[in-house]
């Protein structure tokens, strides 16, 4: 009586555990996000911020990925300069080397939406030269404001 | 004399449910308000073996003395005008808890003239107190406010001074023996993991799966259901030592389910529930029985296992709580990133993502180590397919993110409870069972 009492709860409690294992227990938890550095597919753009939406998506995409960061972390954090430096602090990168990122990010976000049709020459012109001569502040601003991503 | 061992030991659970609403009342942080839970389990923890040497010489006097001050200190906990004397009051409360429980087995055994039999009553009063506690402490908390959970106390246990009428009970002398360790050792370690059961469970279907109170102690109530019918057919499943080594492989079973739980449904709780509360009606009366077993006085020992019992709440608490607040803080910052995937991804208009998304931000930040609501940045926002969606989505990675970050409390509780099969298994040999 004493082994099968036993036995019987460790079948029972091992059993419960698998189960919840088998229906999927261990990988309930957020949805990870997306690969920056991996192509990502998009529906078909409909109107002019829905196209600029997607340049800052991809510029967002490809400084992530070269910060090694997700690309909704980057974006969260830029909503200001503050918090784009504490994202640096927090992935061990220096200022410069972010303002790097997201230049070179945005150039070429800006040369891949151009040859998929996107954007025409004009509006990749304006956006090269904003991403390599504007304040890193102002392009923030830019990029806040041209996407109307950021509100 | 059950009812007042019930109401005593049903303490040290019975106000989880209505810590939300006593944090409101006072203005307090959430490591402050723990305290209402802590000082109680510490009190008795403390009070119990001193309260138990006391207790022997005199056990209706101070069956009296220990009901009179547990009613008094109920009815100061529910008209406390401050945060200070709640707590004040909780520790006094825990005083006369710990002298009323340790003299109710020496008086039951002049009345059920048997120490056995007595033993199975307190250990079994004790087990029902303890597991009913979330339960209707949620229920009175919902329906007439936290303060009625210890107003009502009071003329409860008054009226068990009633069961003093005629009793004699000689007082017991002689030195006390050693306590039972290996019995009370795992009565700590199964205490400790019974806490993420009664505890975390209760937070886990109120604050983080957004259950009303009074339906989470319903929900709860599975619990000592399935630890009342194991208890009753406890003695036919064998040993004192096979029924605490089996009801801790249960306990660590149904922990260990809670801490894998596929989705985040009340319905996933059933079912790990079951086996925490036949496993806590198989373990903690045998390991009562066990550490009481042909020692005397019994309430010496009686003491010293209310003692192991409350140290392990306090014990759980303390080693589970800062668990589940990294998690939580770990789990929200990889929920917040799914969310805002799900901004970006949408198609709501462009102009409004990042303003939902600096809501939704905003809500996170704002919540301060508790769950948010989400749905709060959805109130003033169009009421189309686009928004609701999102707004589901949202609150399903909070969900995911909540369930998740109560897993590994969980399993460490599960680990708690697995450990208590070796003083159980140490035990052996030492008393004949």
């Amino acid at each position: 009586m004493k082994a099968a009492t036993f036995l019987v709860s460790c079948v029972v409690a091992v059993a419960l555990v698998a189960t919840y294992v088998a229906l999927g227990g261990t990988s309930y938890e957020p949805t990870p996000v997306a690969n920056p550095c991996a192509p990502r597919a998009h529906r078909e753009p409909n109107g002019t911020d829905e196209r600029l939406q997607l340049v800052v998506l991809a510029a967002a995409d490809a400084a992530a990925c070269r910060l090694g960061v997700s690309r909704e972390e980057l974006v969260l954090a830029l909503r200001s300069t503050d918090e784009l430096d504490q994202l640096a602090a927090e992935k061990g990168k220096s200022r410069d080397e972010l303002e790097e990122a997201l230049r070179d990010g945005l150039v070429r976000a800006v040369g891949q939406s151009e040859d998929e049709g996107l954007i025409g020459d004009t509006t990749a012109g304006a956006l090269r030269f904003a991403a390599e001569h504007l304040p890193l502040g102002l392009l923030l601003d830019l990029l806040r404001r041209g996407s109307s991503l950021l509100g | 004399m059950g009812l007042g061992i019930g109401l005593a030991l049903a303490d040290s659970s019975v106000v989880t449910l209505a810590l939300p609403d006593i944090l409101r009342r006072f203005d307090v942080e959430i490591p402050q308000v723990a305290w209402v839970l802590t000082s109680y389990n510490l009190g008795l923890a403390l009070a119990a073996v001193p309260a138990a040497y006391a207790a022997r010489r005199r056990p209706r006097p101070a069956f009296a003395a220990g009901t009179l001050v547990f009613a008094a200190a109920s009815l100061v906990c529910g008209l406390a005008p401050s945060f200070g004397v709640l707590v004040g009051a909780r520790c006094v409360q825990a005083v006369g808890g710990a002298l009323l429980v340790c003299a109710a087995l020496d008086l039951l055994t002049a009345i059920d003239g048997s120490d056995a039999r007595s033993v199975r009553t307190w250990a079994a009063a004790g087990v029902i107190g303890a597991a009913l506690g979330p339960a209707a402490g949620g229920i009175l908390t919902e329906t007439l406010g936290w303060e009625s959970i210890f107003l009502v106390q009071a003329p409860l246990a008054l009226l068990t001074i009633l069961a003093l009428v005629g009793l004699e009970a000689r007082p017991i002398r002689g030195p006390a023996g050693r306590p039972h360790i290996p019995a009370n050792l795992a009565l700590l370690l199964i205490s400790g993991a019974l806490t993420a059961a009664l505890f975390l469970l209760v937070l886990l279907l109120v604050d983080g799966w957004r259950i009303n109170p009074a339906a989470a102690g319903v929900i709860v109530t599975v619990l000592p259901i399935a630890a009342i019918a194991t208890g009753r057919i406890a003695h036919r499943l064998g040993s004192p030592r096979a029924r605490a080594a089996s009801g801790a492989v249960l306990i660590a079973g149904g922990l260990g389910a809670l801490g894998v739980l596929p989705g985040s449904s009340w319905l996933w709780t059933l079912a790990p529930q079951v086996l925490v509360g036949a496993g806590l009606g198989l373990s903690l009366s045998a390991l009562t029985e066990r550490a009481l077993e042909g020692r005397s006085p019994q309430a010496v020992h009686g003491g010293w296992t209310i003692a192991a019992r409350h140290a392990g709440v306090v014990v759980g608490l303390l080693l589970l709580t800062p668990v589940f607040t990294t998690a939580l803080d770990t789990n929200e910052d990889r929920a917040l990133r799914a969310g805002a995937a799900a901004v970006l991804d949408s198609s709501i208009p462009p102009l409004d993502k990042l303003g939902l998304a600096q809501d939704v931000l905003a809500i996170v930040r704002a919540s301060d180590r508790e769950v948010p609501d989400v749905r709060e940045a959805f109130v003033d926002r169009p009421d189309d397919e686009e928004y609701r969606s999102l707004e589901s989505t949202l609150v399903s990675e909070l969900d995911r993110a909540v369930t998740a970050a109560f897993a590994r409390p969980f399993l460490l509780a599960a680990l708690l409870a697995l450990a208590a099969l070796v003083p159980i298994a140490w035990s052996r040999g030492r008393v004949s069972v």
